[in-house]
């Protein structure tokens, strides 16, 4: 089906600071060393009724909101239903910018489960500061960048697999090293690895970037034949091409790593919840540097519950 | 039709046996260890990425005998044994970690996964052979309620309620997982507990009467190492029913007790360890590569294609290599500077020698700082013993006739040469010949022509190139394991280039004795080991009786495959002296080390970087001087 015709329940607003939470929500957010993650107290003033909760720890199995000793365990239905149970009745608003994967994929998977209305936000940062094309011959050190494959917590499968049923489908960001570290660790098989790059990009500059950024894992796996595109900012447009490509693989597992942006990754975690299909997430759980981005650029409120969740109990 | 590349990048560029999948049955080469791994004992097979372990687990398995017997239902009834092949899956494996419980409690509840895969593993394998057959396989109603038991699964009464409460159990199992900090219970099974059960029922039924079971785990490595444990545990006391063929990279097996610390898995006693190289002679192992490759271009369907692959890659003698590296012009020079010094009949005689041999004496002079006449005259006094020292040189000269020009400057070229680069690894031989094979296509020749010492070359650097651009992705280390292989490559290449009045060939190092602190020793040893694991290095005992926890014990090779990217010897020769400090050292400091190490052995870093190698030019900092053009 044409992007067209599916909808993109997206707002966005050029200058973030233009965005204005609805009375009686709850906002979830988190502070990276990244510019583009910081409120700003002019921006917080003009806020009505808006509680504000600032998850301060990150830990790899719990989180503390700010102000609060106690630890919510990430791998706790009970403990994750009871902090959004103590919001009431409000709007959920899941500010991801400043929260890595393994934070906001189950408190968003919680958050879904409630029922109530639950809208993501994300602000595109300005610019990267990295070399965003890894050239062939600069070493890219992937122990300073990952911690390594493991589940995201709630979203572990150990759903029986047959291997010769899998598609893989890597969500592609600019370091083509960690497409090859997943490929070495997935080993799917040749033929059945489907690529997505975010197109058009952050910047019409960047999907070249991926392209060139990830040559030697697409080529030698001659994945380049199978790429597909997503807007890379758009977690729907994300969810839509999932969705094709289920159709496209009736029988296969599909392992998608969220390697690319984090709108894309926020697709794929959407489209784990709402699909009856098998779906195994696979991340490589980055380390994530203050010098990675600089300033803000605009900011997209995705309304998420407006799809329908299959799996979020 | 498709394409003679395509058919090419089909049958050969495959090299994974992850990616060829049904066609790794076809195309499979039993290797000499095959009948070992037939037994009913439990197999470790041992071995680096690439030297087919993958190919071997899966041709056991039931679907790849099946594939192997051209489909026969009859040949399924009739097989000695069935293998049920898992590859450990990363992703999987590590949701069992977490301070959500503790160690004990994790272990509990890896043993019940493992139960519920092994386990479904089985009754899949039941459902695919009925449905191959025709024929009905019943587990008694008692067999199959007391597996159900053992598994904590609601009471069942045959296979399909087992199937069906299996499958149930898993994604209530998940779902725990998933939640695993609510403390809620969960039904888990005890380790090892329904798979004596299960055999024995499926023993007790006259299809599987006297059959043999392997389970078939292969990556072994990406198990945890309390994980590795638990299957130990489970491999130390498998017996008569059901077995283990494990495989796993050399180092990867990090934990060799059970679950028991005072346990060991012994070999013999407990298991039988495979070590692919040390099961294949260097001969064993091309006759085999041959074997695969002529198997591979049979099938091919391009004019010429029936050749051997021997003698689509000739090699080249070193003479014929000097001519090709322009000796005669050296000669020619030599020559000409001689007959101001020398005796007519001394001319005489040096005009009969090869040019070769006279640029050795060339040489000589350089590195003894005496005049041509005096070396010549000695030569001609003591000949036996200068063709002893020829003889040791000879190959060694080849890497200095055409020092900093641009262009091939040392050729890798032949059957027995690539055989030697891929040191034991058939992903690495199949790379090498298909790469040539390529290059020889799109230069418009087809493959009733021999493919040329240039082709192979290029080839041989393009392949040693693409594996340094891969192992960074290799692991989460792999960044240091690139480091360390382009510090040594540059290292080795250096004493290659400039070996007048240095000992030949020195393409290894070993470690120096007490010269290291304590940290340094433990960080150098991971960082060795990784790279033997990931195939950066080849070890080798040293002289000594080895311990193999001891990496100071062995002599590291830097893999040969990457020999003609760096432009060293392939063949394995003289070795220097390291401290765990440089091996470090070349990860972090690289410029800085190299430098040092090239010192300590009479060498200057200048010298320039071979043109393939310049992509890495950043880590090496500015190259100091390029390459010059051709001039002989």
């Amino acid at each position: 089906m044409a992007l067209l015709s599916r909808p993109l329940l997206t707002r966005k607003f050029e200058n973030a600071e233009d965005f204005i939470p609805p009375p009686r929500s709850v906002l979830v957010t988190g502070h990276s060393p990244e510019e583009r993650s910081k409120y700003t107290c002019d921006w917080i003033a003009r806020f009505v009724d808006v509680s504000i909760w600032t998850i301060a720890d990150q830990m790899q199995a719990h989180i503390r909101l700010e102000g609060s000793s106690q630890e919510i365990q990430l791998r706790s239905q009970k403990q994750l239903t009871a902090f959004w149970a103590s919001a009431g009745r409000r709007t959920l608003l899941i500010d991801i910018t400043g929260l890595a994967h393994h934070v906001w994929a189950p408190l968003l998977k919680a958050a879904l489960a409630t029922g109530r209305q639950v809208q993501v936000i994300y602000t595109e940062p300005f610019d990267y500061t990295f070399s965003k094309a890894p050239k062939e011959g600069e070493i890219f050190d992937l122990s300073e960048r990952i911690t390594g494959i493991a589940p995201l917590p709630g979203f572990t499968s150990l759903a029986e697999e047959d291997e010769d049923r899998v598609c893989f489908v890597p969500l592609l960001g600019f370091e083509g090293t960690r497409f090859a570290y997943l490929l070495e660790e997935v080993q799917p098989p040749g033929g059945k690895i489907v690529p997505i790059i975010g197109v058009p990009g952050f910047r019409p500059e960047y999907p070249f970037h991926t392209f060139q950024g990830n040559t030697l894992p697409l080529r030698q796996t001659v994945a380049w034949k199978n790429i597909r595109f997503a807007i890379a900012n758009c977690p729907f447009s994300l969810l839509y091409a999932l969705e094709d490509i289920a159709s496209d693989y009736p029988l296969d597992l599909l392992k998608i790593a969220p390697i690319g942006t984090k709108p894309h990754a926020l697709g794929a975690v959407l489209f784990a919840l709402t699909t009856s299909r098998r779906v195994e997430l696979v991340y490589d759980h980055p380390i994530r540097k203050s010098t990675r981005t600089s300033g803000k650029n605009r900011l997209l409120v995705y309304h998420v519950s407006a799809l329908t969740f299959s799996s979020v109990s | 039709m498709q394409t003679a590349e395509e058919q090419i990048s089909d049958l050969f560029g495959s090299f994974k046996a992850e990616w060829l999948r049904e066609k790794i049955y076809e195309l499979f080469k039993e290797p000499k260890y095959f009948p070992e791994l037939l037994t009913g004992r439990p197999c470790v097979l041992v071995g680096g990425r690439g030297t087919g372990k993958t190919s071997v687990l899966r041709l056991l398995s039931y679907e790849g005998q099946f594939a192997r017997s051209g489909r026969s239902p009859q040949a399924i009834r009739g097989a000695r044994f069935y293998g049920f092949y898992y590859r450990v899956d990363t992703n999987r494996v590590t949701a069992f970690r977490g301070p959500e419980i503790t160690d004990d409690q994790w272990v509990r509840h890896f043993a019940h996964y493992l139960n519920l895969l092994l386990c479904d593993m089985v009754l899949r394998f039941i459902e695919w052979y009925q449905l191959q057959t025709g024929d009905a396989v019943l587990l008694p109603p008692a067999a199959c309620e007391e597996l159900a038991t053992s598994l904590n699964l609601d009471p069942c009464a045959n296979l399909i309620e087992l199937t069906k409460a299996m499958r149930l159990a898993r994604v209530r199992f998940e779902a725990h997982i998933n939640n695993v900090a609510d403390g809620r219970h969960a039904a888990l099974s005890l380790q090892g507990a329904p798979l004596e059960p299960l055999f024995e029922a499926l023993a007790g039924l006259e299809c599987f009467r006297g059959k043999m079971f392997f389970f078939l785990i292969d990556e072994y490595e990406n198990l945890l190492d309390y994980q590795q444990q638990i299957v130990n545990t489970l491999i130390k006391h498998s017996g008569a029913l059901y077995t283990f063929k494990i495989g796993v990279k050399e180092l990867g097996w990090r934990r060799r007790t059970t679950l028991n610390e005072n346990e060991q898995l012994i070999n013999p006693a407990d298991y039988v360890r495979i070590d692919v190289s040390e099961h294949l002679s260097p001969a064993e192992f091309a006759g085999f590569a041959q074997e695969v490759c002529n198997s591979r271009i049979a099938q091919l369907d391009l004019p010429g294609s029936s050749g051997d692959i021997r003698s689509l890659l000739p090699s080249l003698s070193d003479d014929e290599e000097a001519e090709r590296l322009g000796i005669r012009s050296i000669a020619d020079k030599i020559l000409k500077q001689a007959g101001s010094e020398l005796s007519p009949i001394e001319m005489q005689v040096l005009n009969t020698l090869p040019p070769l041999l006279l640029y050795f004496f060339e040489f000589r002079r350089t590195a003894d700082q005496v005049a041509l006449s005096t070396i010549i005259r000695d030569y001609l006094s003591n000949k036996q013993t200068w063709d002893t020292n020829y003889g040791n040189y000879k190959h060694a000269l080849l890497f200095t006739l055409r020092r900093g020009k641009r262009g091939i400057r040392k050729y890798y070229a032949g059957w027995d040469t690539f055989v030697l680069m891929a040191a034991g690894n058939i992903r690495y031989l199949l790379e090498l010949v298909v790469q040539s094979l390529l290059v020889h296509l799109r230069g418009g020749m087809n493959l009733s022509e021999v493919v040329s010492a240039d082709d192979q070359t290029r080839a041989a650097q393009s392949v040693g190139r693409k594996n340094v651009s891969e192992l960074e992705g290799l692991s989460v280390h792999g960044a240091q394991l690139t480091k360390l292989v382009l510090g040594l490559g540059r290292i080795f290449q250096v004493l290659a280039a400039d070996a007048a009045g240095h000992t030949p060939e020195v393409n290894q190092f070993y470690l120096a004795v007490g010269a290291d602190d304590a940290e340094d020793e433990a960080r150098g040893g991971e960082l060795l080991n990784a790279a033997v694991m990931h195939l950066a290095l080849v070890r080798t005992p040293g002289n000594k009786l080895v311990d193999t926890a001891d990496t100071r014990e062995f002599d590291y090779f830097v893999h040969p495959v990457f020999c003609a990217f760096f432009e060293f010897s392939h063949r394995r020769k003289r070795k220097l002296q390291l401290t765990m400090r440089q091996v470090l050292g070349l990860v972090k400091e690289p410029r800085e080390t190299i430098r040092q190490i090239l010192a300590t052995n009479n060498r200057r870093s200048n010298e320039p970087l071979p043109e393939q190698a310049l992509l890495f030019g950043s880590y090496y900092g500015a190259p100091e001087s390029s390459p010059t053009d051709p001039e002989i």
